[in-house]
């Protein structure tokens, strides 16, 4: 069966192979089939340097590989070298790439290994968590192009950081926290040491001034535990006591205090008991729970770090015949800006002239070479990887699409779900309750027995600290936002997870959601026998080059007829321009027919738009244009069916082309013709049926219906973004993220659940135990870190990985195949 | 027992070197990459590379 799989879909990739291949790379002497040239060319490259075990080891499919050799040469500049290098004081230069289809630690390696023999390269560390490669070269013996370019011939697309100089902040957090969390640790497995010959003694007897000693041994390991690794406690205790909110810091800061105060006092006096055990131990685990916390939350924020630092630090502007550099900010809309290859697009702007790839992938997840000519638009931060374009600006600073989209994730990571906010507001009750309780047990414990009263109030504020409660939901949330996010799917509102989850009805638009929203090309008539359906559409596509209207997209395929000239263009009527000396005209057939000599009557196809061409004389053809649907549509909404959800189209298009639509899709509900109002009306009747509504929109057209929806989902096509205001953003081409979506809430809801359940019980059942003086200290240390620990790796199941759509299984890759 | 007032100051001692050891390995960034030295074993092969005709660098 493997080899079956294997056989349909490419070695490197997984994609499926096309039809007509005949690519093939060799591995232990058997021909394996690739799916492109591309494809063929990093295979056969990494093969020859002997790393064929990456295949083996990997865990997803490589990303496509382009084929097309990009021009790297950009980076050879002066300027670009300062902004993304950083030069050493033995010459040698340090660049840090962010490398886009870097999946897992076999790619890593792969990369690693193959740069390590590249002459000039002096040292190469690539972080497979983060996706960074940290490289040293020699720029003498290799340019930074160079080894660019042999990474991009592995298959795997660079994006060069600029060199920020330090470290990051995020890494240096998390130094500290390990750091702490060190000097706990083994501070603890001093403490314990002692404290087991302490409680020893207690049974068998010690003499008193080893007693003392090792009290005092004690005091000198957790001092050091309590002021440098407990630090963050008692200040984040003091800082939720100021604004009157006291936090779960606070029973935390008290307990480590208290217990190490008192152990401090009776030391000094020579007796009475020591907790200098419990006080590590509850540092320690606390800190663990907290740094597992932390790592979770680094990773949701890695993709944003990414997005802030992707844009130039300057543009080349043209004004009349001069060019000259400037800042991104200094730029307006409506000034010129030219984009050399290999440059990052300086602001939003629209393409005035020549033609270009861009690569869009860190802001959509789509990791293909976006191509891009005249009048289509750039967004700020993606990267021109082939032609010199001229743009004009439309959108900078706060207003462009990557501010968008930094803003979007920065509430995404601010907003937190309502459970959180709840266990929060009842954490902050919850502790000033057990403060009270905690003076109540000491009190009642003073009278009944004075020296049981320390020993008893300490478990009950280790056993009541509220750490289980407050954590459950932000771990939970940190390691779902940082799943989608890889998925590329935006969470901009941490509710709406918690309503996808329960939602049972899907509504759709059409254009735009089910479809592509670019229209497709789907027949010719050809209405003059002297013309061939070819010579047509190169003439068609000769003119559409000089549009910017939607609809000529559909010939952008085409080969243009040379020769054009004079080009004009009529706002919503169409374009004419000469070829030799015949004048042709494209657009509303009216706007032809006006034009000619001769009217004959044209056939119309009421479910298709047109478009007609003629010349001075007549008619020539019309081609009939179509909206094609999104490949993956029809599979996501089976696999939305299959998890309870049932969709329906909401369509403002003309019933035709909806009924066609829905029956593609496997006869799902439609209404067609609908105006807003409408839309909206439908959704309130499923509300008021108890139903729970997803809206799938473009997210600017349908706004006032995204938003009565219990959740708002949009699909973004890059420079609609800015004005996007849905709760969920899918940035990848397709709707497959949907499915991703609802799995990993459901699966989010449930953690969250259980983590709640699990605290509460855990509080209810302890704190009865330890008011009633049945628990020593270092057992409700043990007991409260357990339950703390416990939620937050329940948590990180949230991040894991299901096995994805069709990928090929990288194990079964070694099976014989038989091409 | 009186060797303990020797034994517990060296242990100590010893604590004091690892605390130092650790906070250098931090800042030099040995903990900054967990997940890919573990595979990396794995993945160094003895099989030589097939004769290829470029120049290697040593």
């Amino acid at each position: 069966m493997d080899a079956v799989v294997c056989a349909t879909h490419c070695f490197h990739c997984g994609s499926p192979l096309p039809p007509a291949g005949g690519f093939t790379v060799l591995l232990d002497g058997i021909a394996r089939p690739v799916c492109c040239k591309g494809c063929e060319a990093a295979a056969t490259l990494i093969l020859a340097q002997g790393l064929g075990r990456y295949y083996e080891f990997r865990e997803l499919p490589a990303l496509k590989a382009s084929g097309a050799s990009h021009d790297w040469s950009a980076f050879d500049r002066e300027a670009a070298l300062r902004r993304y290098t950083h030069a050493r004081v033995d010459g040698a230069r340090e660049v840090s790439l962010q490398l886009e289809g870097l999946h897992c630690a076999a790619c890593a390696w792969l990369i690693e290994n193959s740069l390590a023999r590249t002459a000039g390269v002096t040292r190469i560390h690539v972080n497979p968590g983060t996706a960074r490669a940290e490289l040293r070269y020699d720029p003498r013996r290799l340019a930074l192009s160079q080894l660019l370019s042999a990474i991009h011939a592995l298959g795997f697309t660079p994006l060069p950081l600029s060199f920020t100089g330090g470290i990051a902040a995020g890494t240096a957090e998390r130094r500290a926290a390990l750091t702490r969390l060190g000097v706990a640790g083994l501070g603890m497995m001093q403490v314990t040491t002692y404290a087991v010959s302490l409680y020893a003694g207690l049974m068998q007897g010690i003499r008193p001034e080893l007693e003392q000693f090792l009290r005092f041994v004690s005091l000198l390991v957790a001092t050091p535990v309590v002021l440098y690794a407990a630090q963050p406690f008692f200040i984040s205790a003091w800082q939720s006591l100021r604004v009157r909110r006291p936090g779960m810091d606070v029973p935390v800061a008290l307990s480590i205090g208290a217990a190490y105060l008192w152990s401090v006092v009776s030391t000094l006096r020579g007796h009475g008991a020591v907790y200098y055990d419990s006080v590590v131990m509850f540092t320690f685990f606390l800190l663990l729970g907290r740094y597992v916390e932390m790592s979770l939350r680094h990773r949701a924020g890695l993709r944003h770090d990414a997005l802030a630092r992707l844009l130039p630090d300057s543009a080349l502007r043209v004004s009349g015949e001069q060019l000259e550099r400037v800042t991104p900010e200094e730029l307006s809309a409506g000034e010129r800006v030219r984009v050399l290859p290999g440059e990052r697009v300086p602001a939003d702007g629209r393409i005035d002239s020549g033609s270009t790839e861009v690569d869009e992938s860190l802001l959509s997840g789509e990791s293909a070479a976006q191509a891009r000519r005249c009048g289509d638009a750039l967004i700020a931060g993606t990267l021109n990887l082939s032609g010199v374009v001229e743009m004009i600006v439309t959108q900078v600073g706060q207003d462009s699409t990557l501010a968008a989209v930094s803003r979007l994730l920065e509430r995404a990571q601010a907003s937190r779900p309502r459970s959180a906010d709840l266990a929060d507001r009842v954490a902050a009750w919850f502790v000033t309750g057990m403060l009270l309780l905690a003076a109540g047990v000491a009190l009642y414990w003073l009278h009944a027995d004075a020296s049981r009263a320390f020993p008893t109030v300490l478990a009950v504020l280790v056993v009541t600290c509220p750490c289980a409660l407050s954590l459950a939901t932000p771990a939970a949330l940190a390691a779902g936002t940082a799943r989608l996010a890889r998925a590329g799917i935006l969470v901009t509102r941490g509710r709406a997870l918690e309503r996808l989850a329960g939602a049972d009805r899907v509504l759709l638009d059409k254009t735009g959601t089910l479809t592509r929203g670019e229209p497709r090309l789907e027949s010719v008539t050809v209405l003059d026998a002297r013309w061939t359906q070819a010579d047509c559409l190169a003439v068609a596509a000769a003119l559409e080059r000089h549009s910017a209207h939607p609809l000529a997209r559909a010939f952008a395929q085409q080969r243009a007829a040379p020769g054009i000239r004079a080009v004009q263009s009529v706002p919503g009527q169409g374009l004419e321009g000469l070829i030799g000396d015949t004048r042709y005209r494209i657009g509303r057939l009216e706007y032809v027919l006006e034009g000619c000599t001769d009217t004959p009557c044209p056939p119309l196809d009421s479910t298709h738009t047109s478009v007609a061409l003629g010349d001075s004389t007549a008619l020539l053809a019309v081609f009939h244009l179509a909206d094609a649907l999104r490949s993956d549509a029809r599979e996501t909404l089976e696999r939305l069916a299959s998890l309870r959800l049932t969709s329906e189209i909401l369509s403002g298009d003309r019933a035709a082309p909806v009924a066609a639509a829905a029956r593609a899709l496997g006869n799902i509900a439609a209404r067609a013709g609908l105006s807003a109002a409408e839309k909206l009306a439908r959704v309130e009747q499923l509300h008021a049926e108890h139903h729970r509504v997803v809206m799938v929109g473009d997210g600017v057209n349908d706004a006032p219906v995204l938003a009565a929806a219990d959740v708002s989902v949009a699909i973004a096509s890059g420079t609609d973004l800015a004005k996007v205001s849905a709760d969920l953003v899918l940035l990848g081409e397709g709707l497959g993220g949907l499915v991703t979506a609802v799995e990993t809430s459901r699966r989010l809801l449930r953690v969250i659940r259980q983590n709640l359940i699990w605290a509460v019980l855990y509080n209810l059942t302890a704190v009865p135990l330890a008011a009633c003086g049945w628990v020593a200290p270092w057992m409700a240390v043990l007991g409260m870190s357990g339950s703390s620990l416990l939620v937050v790796l329940n948590a990180m199941r949230v991040r894991e990985r299901r096995p994805a759509s069709p990928a090929v299984p990288p194990r079964s890759l070694s099976a014989p195949i038989t091409a | 027992m009186s060797v303990i007032y020797l034994l517990i100051p060296l242990g100590i001692a010893l604590l004091a070197l690892s605390v130092w050891g650790f906070f250098w390995a931090v800042r030099s960034g040995q903990f900054d990459d967990l997940d890919s030295p573990a595979v990396q074993i794995l993945l160094d092969d003895d099989r030589a590379p097939p004769p290829a005709p470029d120049a290697r660098d040593a």
